[in-house]
């Protein structure tokens, strides 16, 4: 049951690392020219931080209409569909949000800027090794108190007017556009479909850790360390599951985090609130039938907090969800803890729900 | 007589034509049917396999077979970024 892929390039892409493995040697050149290129165009069409992307020009196009190339309508119109899956929990419509908690330049000078030369400790990033991003939590209820300034709903999907027929692209009520939520995984979905069209070998594509797989897999599957943080070493408290297709996402509210008015925030944003979600979940991490539907499962699963097992069950999604003290939930037929890969004194098995939840 | 005869082969052909009118419609429907079933059955691996191609709407893809557990670290991770 050892599953090797026969070549691994790994790179960087939206701020981020990148993982391609191929089940056929001669094909990884090839593979990682197609990858490039699909990435550079989603980078060009939805990087919130690019002045010459789509996403920007439409965000100041003052809500008129806007002709849209196909790729970025296909982009709008997965993250109107997991806004539309998720009952409007995973919304696009957050950018002011995200602004508004000083999230408005990209996150390597976002962290940068409050870590500093000498700064790192108490000020640094969370890591998984770490404290789940609780920074002014109720020690009662765990709630997280809202920070300054703007706050409230957020503008809603549903200001998001895509027109296939073109395409174009309005958005009403002053709704700005952030693609964060949907763009990396849908990307690598595209990544390793066309990939595996096109060369007909075996893919993993993972970006930041939305992994996305297509064609045939390797014996016994391709092999994936579920943890907090994509880029953590390989024996990072975890587990290791085997998928053969479709993708696996993990959502966190440890990793990407940052301080606002002196409180640590995370970038998973509550619609209802404009606010970070609750830390119900410091990590959630699902499977689906693609990549961009299973990260569309854990960030929904992030915000909705106590009710998440329940409804991942109804979905007949596998899942794995951490509380943040570590004690480990799973749902919808996720397989056991290995328990002999735990780390020593790690979480506590807290079942299967699937069966209470029907 | 003759009138009969007419009568008689007008309503033949009248209830062969709603007989043919009848199994052309069910044949049409039990094709809706299963072009619906086919798609249900096999619509996650339009999803996985040429998955390039824009998102369908629906439900969320459920995975064509959920994971395994696996020994080992793994070959690579999933995890926030």
């Amino acid at each position: 049951m050892t599953a090797t892929a026969a070549a691994r390039a790994t790179f960087s892409v939206f701020g981020t690392m990148a993982v391609l493995l191929v089940t056929d040697q001669s094909a990884l050149g090839a593979a990682r020219l197609l990858a490039d290129a699909e990435l550079a165009a989603v980078d060009l069409a939805c990087n919130r931080f690019r002045p010459d992307s789509e996403l920007t020009q439409l965000n100041e196009a003052g809500g008129a209409a806007r002709p849209v190339s196909l790729l970025f309508a296909d982009l709008i119109a997965t993250a109107l569909r997991a806004a539309e899956l998720t009952d409007g929990l995973v919304d696009p419509t957050c950018a002011a949000a995200l602004a508004s908690l000083g999230y408005d330049r990209d996150f390597s000078e976002l962290a940068a800027g409050y870590a500093g030369p000498a700064g790192r400790g108490d000020e640094g990033p969370v890591t998984s090794e770490q404290s789940p991003a609780t920074g002014e939590q109720n020690p009662a209820t765990g709630e997280q108190s809202p920070v300054d300034g703007e706050a409230g709903p957020v503008t809603g999907w549903r200001s998001v007017e895509l027109n296939l027929a073109g395409p174009s692209v309005q958005l009403r009520h002053g709704a700005q556009l952030d693609l964060g939520a949907t763009a990396k995984a849908r990307a690598a979905d595209r990544c390793a479909g066309l990939i595996a069209e096109e060369l007909g070998c075996g893919v993993l594509v993972s970006l930041g850790g939305d992994i996305s797989v297509a064609g045939p897999a390797p014996t016994g599957g391709w092999q994936v360390r579920v943890t907090d943080d994509h880029a953590a070493g390989p024996e990072s408290p975890g587990q290791t599951v085997a998928i053969t297709g479709g993708g696996l996402a993990t959502s966190s509210t440890t990793v990407r985090t940052w301080l606002a008015d002196g409180r640590r925030v995370h970038h998973i944003i509550d619609p209802a609130t404009g606010q970070p979600a609750q830390p119900c979940w410091r990590t959630v991490s699902v499977t689906a039938g693609s990549c961009v539907d299973a990260n569309t499962a854990s960030t929904a699963a992030i915000i909705r907090g106590e009710s998440a097992p329940a409804w991942l069950a109804d979905c007949g999604l596998p899942a794995r969800l951490v509380r943040p003290d570590g004690t480990v939930v799973t749902a919808g037929g996720w397989p056991p803890e290995d328990q002999t890969t735990d780390p020593p004194g790690r979480g506590n098995e807290a079942g299967d729900p699937a069966g209470a939840a029907g | 007589m003759g009138g009969d005869d007419v009568r008689s082969a007008v309503a033949r052909r009248d209830e062969g034509m709603r007989r043919v009118r009848r199994l052309t419609w069910r044949a049409g429907a039990a094709g809706v049917v299963g072009s619906v079933l086919i798609a249900a059955a096999f619509g996650h691996h339009t999803s996985s396999t040429a998955s390039h191609h824009p998102a369908q709407p629906g439900g969320i893809l459920v995975p064509g077979h959920p994971p395994t557990a696996a020994p080992g670290s793994g070959q690579v991770n999933s995890g926030a970024s």
